[in-house]
């Protein structure tokens, strides 16, 4: 169980990121987290794993507090933390393989590592997980010669080789098409349903959203405006609709199809 | 001002009201200078026309052109000024205004008079412009002012850089021995081995009663004989006429058969120098059986005064025959040398420049450098630094470096490390500044030591960058290290230099060779592995 408690980020320059933003995550959840650029989301995901070093709050996980985890610790943590991004943050120039396998630093030794070296264990892992997201073909390709559906597979079985049990997965459809981004999501769905993995996924696409959540929180302007189940969301009332989006935002139709942000 | 300017701004307020409602009725009061409008100027149009007339450029400040204003009167100032000079010049040794006027137009009077009217147009025209723009109160246009300024700036220019365009055409034919020499200079490039064949008989200078013996005959020897062996060398009389010496037969045998063959004296004190016979030197062909004979006139020679009594003087034959195969000359062995140098002397400042560079592009990198202010502090000094250290030429690099370590190779490495670190400093650290900060903020979420995070996020991004510029950077060192030579640096310019001042265009021609062929090749290879690189 992941706990955030009264998390605030405010960023050198003043801005306040993140104000008193507490929620919990049960295990095997599919918590989306929705809101309009600049409203936090990639914030929050980022301090979650310590990308981002929160100002304020706890982010406790099975009773440890990530907050104040020590280096060695922290890397220990990160590792059980998979996370993808919306511009998939590949080594474009690294082939497919590399890509992949560096998803296991946080578990190798690390001198051998260095030399690019990997276990057979790790290899073995590697082929499961391109097989998995059904790339094996580009194994050796370099990762900038794949289009964008097939990179952010790859940035998904990277994750998958940290063997995690949580994915943050920032704005991970965003760059893609509608098709490509379902395809995506099936692949969280698919991990969050087989493999028992807690998903955080900040997302722009309501009708995504009614898809996949479980569970949904809203933010704005750092603050959480927001709570409901996949039930809830689909009855969402124009009034949680603007305190979400603001108040110049439409919703299109009657249903929630609209896309927003941006 | 007053009187003059009456007619032309009532004309100008007529224009105005024409023209149309949108422009300001600036100019219409004196007293009224624009207090209200933001874009109306402090005095009316013609005040800013006499204004520019008394003072380039004033008019146009008191209208509000400020940047128009400065740059026209900064350029009227410096075409003033550079006429004055070069008019000056031209007549240095006259005094007073007229007369250095006068006798500079006498000199060159297409010149002077094209820059005295230009600058009396000029003048006249930045006035006007000044009028024109505060009258109609648009900001554009006039563009004609700063093409004549270009145009006496150019002639000018054309002036002070001594072009003569009739002079490089006309002494190109007497230019051409020497640069033909360059453009092929490969009759150079070989030579052959040559051999000697000589035979001498001794001549007793005067004759006394025991001349010198005939040298005795080995047969098989070349073998010369003086008829007869004694003599008087030629002199000259009061009147500096030439008496002419002794009138002397020698007969040769045994040469080489069918070869040239020339006449040499050498004097008691060693001296070697050729017959000449009416100028020319003497030479004849030995016949099929090897022998010759010659009738010669003894030389003249300046004798001390001390060298009375009898000399010795001895006159030979001598044939020089080419034997064996070609072989490369001394200039080419030698533009092989130093061409090898001169690569190497290259390769030696790029991998230095590497080594050295690396740690400074760390330090002159904004991105790595912003954390603190302590940090920010390096990151400008770096910069700082290194782009002075960047603009100072290798080529002064170079004469410094030979005052520290001398001649040679080793003065061309160092100048050229200096400057490839810098070069190398500033484009290593735009690389490093330009990385997509994506990948490593995965990698580190992915649980890896900050190692790790370098080897696999920041080191792939590193390496084309890298690559390229380093490789260009062995090419541009390699090319400068054929100038740096002419410094004294080492490498091939330094021989280059050696061969041009001794006259000897064969020989610096070979040099030039090597030096394009060279550097056409690595031009080429060097693009070609960027091209894979990037």
């Amino acid at each position: 169980m992941l706990e955030i408690k009264n998390l605030t980020k405010i960023y050198d320059d003043g801005t306040v990121a993140l104000r008193d933003v507490s929620f919990r995550v049960e295990d095997g959840e599919f918590l989306i987290i929705i809101g309009l650029s600049g409203s936090g989301k990639s914030t929050l995901l980022r301090c979650i794993n310590r990308l981002i070093e929160p100002t304020e709050g706890q982010i406790i996980w099975d009773d440890a507090d990530i907050t104040t985890a020590e280096p060695a610790q922290l890397r220990r943590i990160r590792r059980q933390i998979g996370m993808i991004f919306q511009q998939f943050n590949l080594v474009k120039r690294s082939t497919v393989l590399t890509n992949v396998l560096s998803g296991r630093l946080g578990y190798v030794n690390p001198g051998p590592s260095l030399l690019h070296r990997f276990s057979k264990q790790d290899r073995a892992l590697a082929a499961e997980a391109l097989e998995r997201m059904d790339i094996t073909d580009q194994a050796h390709k370099r990762a900038d010669e794949l289009s964008g559906g097939q990179q952010q597979r790859v940035g998904i079985a990277r994750a998958l080789m940290q063997q995690p049990r949580i994915i943050l997965a920032d704005e991970p459809v965003a760059s893609l098409d509608p098709v490509l981004a379902h395809s995506i999501l099936e692949h969280l769905e698919q991990l969050n349903q087989e493999d028992d993995i807690t998903i955080l996924c900040s997302l722009h696409y309501l009708d995504l959203v009614q898809r996949y959540a479980s569970r949904v929180i809203g933010l704005r302007g750092g603050q959480m405006v927001y709570r409901g189940t996949r039930e809830e969301i689909r009855r969402m009332t124009d009034e949680q609709f603007k305190e979400i989006y603001g108040a110049e935002a439409e919703r299109v139709g009657g249903s929630l199809e609209g896309t927003l942000g941006g | 001002m007053a009187d003059s300017g009456a007619p032309i701004w009532q004309e100008d307020e007529r224009s105005l009201t024409v023209a149309s409602g949108r422009t300001s009725p600036q100019g219409k009061r004196p007293g009224q200078k624009g207090a209200s409008e933001s874009s109306a100027g402090l005095v009316p149009a013609p005040v800013a026309g006499v204004a520019s007339l008394v003072v380039p450029g004033l008019g146009h400040v008191l209208t509000r052109q400020i940047g128009r204003g400065v740059l026209l009167f900064g350029s009227l100032l410096t075409i003033v000024g550079l006429a004055a000079w070069r008019i000056h010049d031209l007549a240095r040794l006259e005094v007073g205004v007229v007369a250095v006027l006068r006798k500079a137009l006498r000199r060159q009077p297409v010149f002077v008079g094209f820059v005295l009217l230009g600058i009396v147009a000029l003048w006249l025209w930045v006035a006007w412009d000044a009028y024109r723009r505060a009258r109609l109160d648009r900001r554009q246009g006039g563009v004609g002012v700063f093409f004549l300024i270009l145009v006496v700036f150019f002639v000018l220019g054309w002036q002070i850089g001594e072009i003569d365009l009739y002079k490089a055409v006309t002494e190109l034919p007497d230019a051409w021995p020497p640069l033909s020499r360059v453009l092929w200079p490969w009759d150079a490039a070989v030579r052959r081995e040559t051999a000697e064949v000589a035979a001498g008989a001794k001549i007793g200078v005067p004759c006394d009663e025991n001349p010198p013996a005939l040298p005795e005959e080995v047969p098989g020897e070349p073998y010369v004989v003086a008829e007869p062996t004694c003599g008087q060398l030629s002199k000259l009389d009061e009147e500096n006429n030439v008496v002419p010496g002794s009138r002397l037969t020698l007969t040769g045998r045994g040469f080489t058969p069918d070869t040239e063959t020339q006449i040499w004296w050498k004097d008691p004190i060693g001296n070697e120098f050729r017959q000449r016979q009416e100028g020319e030197y003497v030479s004849l062909q030995t016949d099929e059986e090897g022998a010759f004979q010659i009738d010669i006139i003894m030389p003249y020679r300046l004798i001390p005064p001390s060298a009375a009594g009898l000399q010795i003087w001895t006159v030979r034959a001598r044939q020089i025959s080419e034997v064996g195969g070609l072989k490369p000359s001394e200039p080419l062995v030698l533009s092989i040398e130093r061409m090898v140098e001169t690569i190497v002397l290259g390769m030696m400042a790029t991998i230095f420049g590497i080594i050295f560079s690396i740690p400074v592009s760390f330090l002159a990198a904004r991105n790595l450098m912003s954390g603190s202010r302590f940090t920010m502090v390096i990151y400008y000094v770096t910069r700082t630094f290194l782009n002075i250290v960047r603009s100072i030429e290798p080529m002064i690099w170079a004469i410094i470096a030979v005052i520290v370590v001398g001649l040679g190779p080793f003065a061309g490495i160092v100048a050229l490390t200096v400057h490839s670190i810098a070069a190398l400093g500033k484009l290593y650290s735009e690389a490093i500044e330009s990385i997509d900060p994506g990948p490593i903020e995965a990698i580190q979420a992915t649980g890896a030591t900050r190692l790790q995070t370098i080897m696999y996020a920041v080191v792939p991004q590193m390496i084309p960058p890298f690559v390229s510029f380093s490789i260009y950077r062995w090419d541009i060192n390699v090319r400068m290290s054929t100038v740096i030579g002419l410094v004294g640096g080492g490498g091939i310019g330094f021989l280059l230099v050696q061969y041009i001042r001794l006259l000897d265009y064969r020989s610096a021609g070979i040099a030039v060779w090597f030096i394009a062929f060279t550097v056409a090749i690595l031009d080429y290879v060097s693009s070609e592995i960027r091209q894979r690189f990037v």
